[in-house]
């Protein structure tokens, strides 16, 4: 029994093995899953026999009347059936011609592959570029950590501009800076960093503070503003120097350079803006470890019993950020990566050797000018 | 007995490939850019099978899934060596120089040789999925090799301002060609870089005279002039270089004992596809841009003005009836939209037409010898091109 229509229809047979295009004519036996397409070659040799079943249409192909086949699975064979009504008749009675291949491990294939894909970058990402950051922080020359500090400095400064092509203005009041150079005096006096700590105040409203690597440390007008005594300033001041002192910045900035390609890669922006500005939300969030901060608040506050100043003014500050912008901006949120804030507030006062009596670190006038650095 | 001349047509239609472009495009941004892999995929089964020397198509065998994963393997290997390796160079460009200036410089140097290498890869990989008379087609392995040859090829030309261009060009095509294989006979690439020479007259003095134009500058302002002779030169005289060694090349070509080839693509035709191609998807992006202008005005004026008025739009934000992220979210998509419309313009516009001369200009010789040709395995390759896809080269198809 045939289906075919009645005259001869021939069709290019390609083997899979040779690139001999053998024309052959088609002959349809049944139909559906039980019925095939029988191939039948030049020269009387033995027919081939492709099962409905398993024909398969090439998919996304440019020419629309003809139609290549294949037998699902690997073999390498085509057929090419170029009259249309031929091409339209073996669509309609092949049942499976649209089906694609299954091959049955591949999604587990998949599947594992992309678990070790972003496991792996997580491992580089989250602990080799870490480990190997915080190594290299403490080899790295002062010189070095000065200079890798000067360009992220500028680079804060930019990203934190009005646009572009401004970068933040850094407050240079004469009055302001004569008081933060007398504060500044005291508290060095009692530090013991290889460089000269680098003050900056900049023109803007957050309420914050951070260090950066070789002894940047860049107090926000906002904070200023906020705080009530010179005491509070000076106790912000001691964290930062602890920070400083103990190379958290430069380890923080170390393994922005190593993830930050990563990023760019990942979503590609190649060295793009989007990764400087992560860099500069990282420095400027300044998360660090809870021993970190430990550490920080501890140095800040031996530091301030060492030039006989009182480290309550400091706890207070922190629990009244806390109160007022809760624990997820500015300074509150980088002092707040230890959660419990009430608790080094009140280690704060309990390290307090000094209580109230202490000759102030700025006396009222040169607060006033200090909070007026800016303008 | 087959013809002796195989003549290539080219049977690809601007509104299948319309169809299947915007189809693709648009799961690539549903599926926020997964789909791609399968997107380039399907593009070049759509361009391959098009081509069809003697009739029969070629027929591109690459998967999706092959390229994901190729990524996937592309984004470990050189996420280690951005982070490690740039951490390292950044650390010691800090320590010896004070500056990550080196650091940037040895970054980018660091990347030439996986570019060439990951160029190469693709090349392989994609020969590997291409199939004509049901034969695979096959480059050796040899990316490393060739990423060497290919910087220090580089180097003599950049050194040279563009006079080793024809060099470079003939001995790394002489590389990748003697490595090419279609079933189980190779290509040679025959001839001499030399003969490229008389197609490169018109880039040299295009070089030429941009070079005497700048030296210019420092006797007269009034020499820039010269550029506007010398830039359009040397623009023309690079297509034209690039056309016609095209050509050349394909002539020195054989496969096995004595297959060849005749390519005859035009520069002008070439340039024209170019021009009017631009000149349609502006028209077209125009076209849109004033459709979707009308729209919005025929809204606004059935609506009435007010309700877009400034106080009206604030008031929607402030009691939450158009919320920001929702704003947001259309912006994005209408950036994208842009991105996927004019993408899919170029494909139709540009990268079709030009395949198509290419191909209808395309003849195989002497083929009685290809009933001959037995089958060659089959090139795993598992990590695809996924080298290329990650550092997004040879972005189009």
């Amino acid at each position: 029994m045939t289906d075919t229509p009645q005259t001869r229809i021939f069709a290019d047979y390609m083997d899979g093995e040779s690139a001999r295009l053998i024309r052959v004519s088609l002959r349809v036996e049944g139909k559906a899953a039980t019925g095939a397409l029988w191939l039948e070659l030049p020269d009387g040799k033995t027919p081939v026999r492709w099962a409905l079943g398993e024909l398969r249409r090439v998919p996304d192909q440019a020419e629309a009347n003809s139609i290549m086949l294949r037998r699902a699975g690997d073999d390498p064979a085509r057929l090419k059936v170029s009259d249309h009504d031929m091409a339209t008749y073996l669509a309609s009675i092949c049942p499976n011609i649209s089906r694609r291949d299954k091959t049955p491990s591949l999604w587990r294939r998949l599947t594992i592959l992309t678990s070790a894909a972003v496991a792996s970058v997580a491992l580089i990402v989250f602990v080799l570029v870490p480990v190997l950051a915080d190594q290299l922080a403490l080899i790295l020359p002062t010189k070095g950590e000065q200079a890798l500090g000067d360009a992220t400095y500028q680079q804060i400064r930019q990203a934190l501009g009005k646009d572009a092509n401004t970068a933040a203005w850094e407050c240079n009041n004469p009055a302001g800076i004569a008081a933060l150079n007398k504060m500044m005096t005291r508290l060095q006096v009692g530090s013991n960093l290889p460089y000269n700590i680098r003050l900056h105040v900049l023109d803007h409203k957050m309420v914050n503070a951070f260090a950066l690597p070789g002894g940047h440390i860049v107090l926000f007008r906002g904070l200023l503003k906020d705080a009530k005594n010179p005491e509070e300033v000076a106790g912000v001041i001691g964290h930062e120097m602890g920070h400083v002192e103990s190379r958290d910045p430069t380890r923080l900035a170390l393994r922005s350079a190593g993830s930050i390609g990563v990023l760019g890669l990942m979503f590609g922006d190649f060295a793009g803006g989007a990764a400087v500005l992560f860099l500069t939300e990282q420095l400027i969030s300044a998360q660090y470890s809870q021993g970190a901060e430990a550490r920080a608040d501890v140095y800040s506050q031996n530091l301030l019993a060492a030039t006989a100043l009182p480290s309550a003014p400091m706890g207070d500050f922190f629990l009244r950020l806390k109160s007022k912008y809760g624990d997820t901006t500015g300074l509150a949120s980088h002092m707040a990566s230890h959660p419990d804030l009430k608790g080094r507030a009140d280690k704060a006062r309990a390290a307090d050797t000094v209580g109230d009596t202490f000759v102030p670190v700025l006396n009222a006038r040169e607060w006033r000018d200090l909070q007026a650095v800016c303008k | 007995m087959e013809n002796h001349t195989l003549k290539t047509d080219y049977a690809g239609k601007r509104g299948a490939l319309f169809k299947l472009a915007i189809k693709t495009s648009l799961l690539t941004v549903l599926t926020l850019g997964i789909y791609r892999f399968w997107m380039k995929t399907r593009l070049r089964r759509f361009y391959w099978s098009a081509i069809r020397p003697g009739g029969i198509p070629l027929e591109y065998t690459g998967t999706g899934v092959e390229k994901l994963m190729g990524f996937l393997i592309a984004v470990v290997f050189l996420s280690f060596y951005i982070g490690i390796v740039n951490l390292l160079l950044v650390f010691v460009s800090f320590s010896l120089i004070n500056s990550n200036l080196a650091a940037y410089a040895l970054s980018f140097v660091g990347l030439i040789p996986i570019y060439f290498y990951a160029q190469y890869r693709a090349r392989r990989y994609v020969l590997a999925r291409t199939r004509w008379r049901t034969m695979r087609f096959g480059i050796e392995a040899a990316a490393w090799p060739y990423a060497w040859r290919a910087m220090l090829h580089w180097l003599a030309t950049i050194l040279t301002l563009g006079l080793l261009l024809p060099r470079q060009i003939f001995w790394l095509e002489k590389f990748r060609i003697d490595r090419t294989w279609f079933g189980d006979q190779k290509f040679t690439q025959e001839g001499r870089w030399t003969q490229l020479l008389p197609i490169a007259i018109h880039m040299y003095i295009g070089i030429g005279l941009t070079i005497a134009a700048t030296a210019g500058l420092w006797i007269s302002p009034a020499s820039a002039s010269l550029f506007l002779l010398s830039v359009p030169w040397l623009f023309f005289g690079f297509v034209h270089f690039q056309i016609q060694s095209f050509r050349f090349l394909a002539r020195q070509k054989r496969l096995g004992a004595n297959i060849r080839f005749v390519a005859e693509p035009r520069t002008w035709r070439v340039i024209r596809i170019y021009i009017f191609g631009g000149l349609l998807i502006w028209l077209s992006v125009l076209a849109v841009l004033v459709g979707l202008g009308l729209i919005v005005g025929l809204v606004v004026s059935r609506v009435g003005p007010e309700v877009f008025s400034s106080q009206n739009l604030q008031g929607m934000f402030a009691d939450g009836t158009a919320s920001k992220p929702l704003v947001v979210a259309a912006s994005i998509i209408a950036y994208f939209a842009f991105f996927i419309f004019s993408g899919v313009l170029v494909q139709i516009f540009i990268t079709m037409p030009k395949l198509a001369h290419y191909a209808r200009t395309l003849r195989v010789l002497n083929t009685a010898e290809l009933a001959l040709i037995r089958q060659r395995p089959r090139d795993e390759m598992s990590s695809a091109e996924g080298f290329a896809e990650a550092l997004d080269i040879g972005a189009a198809i």
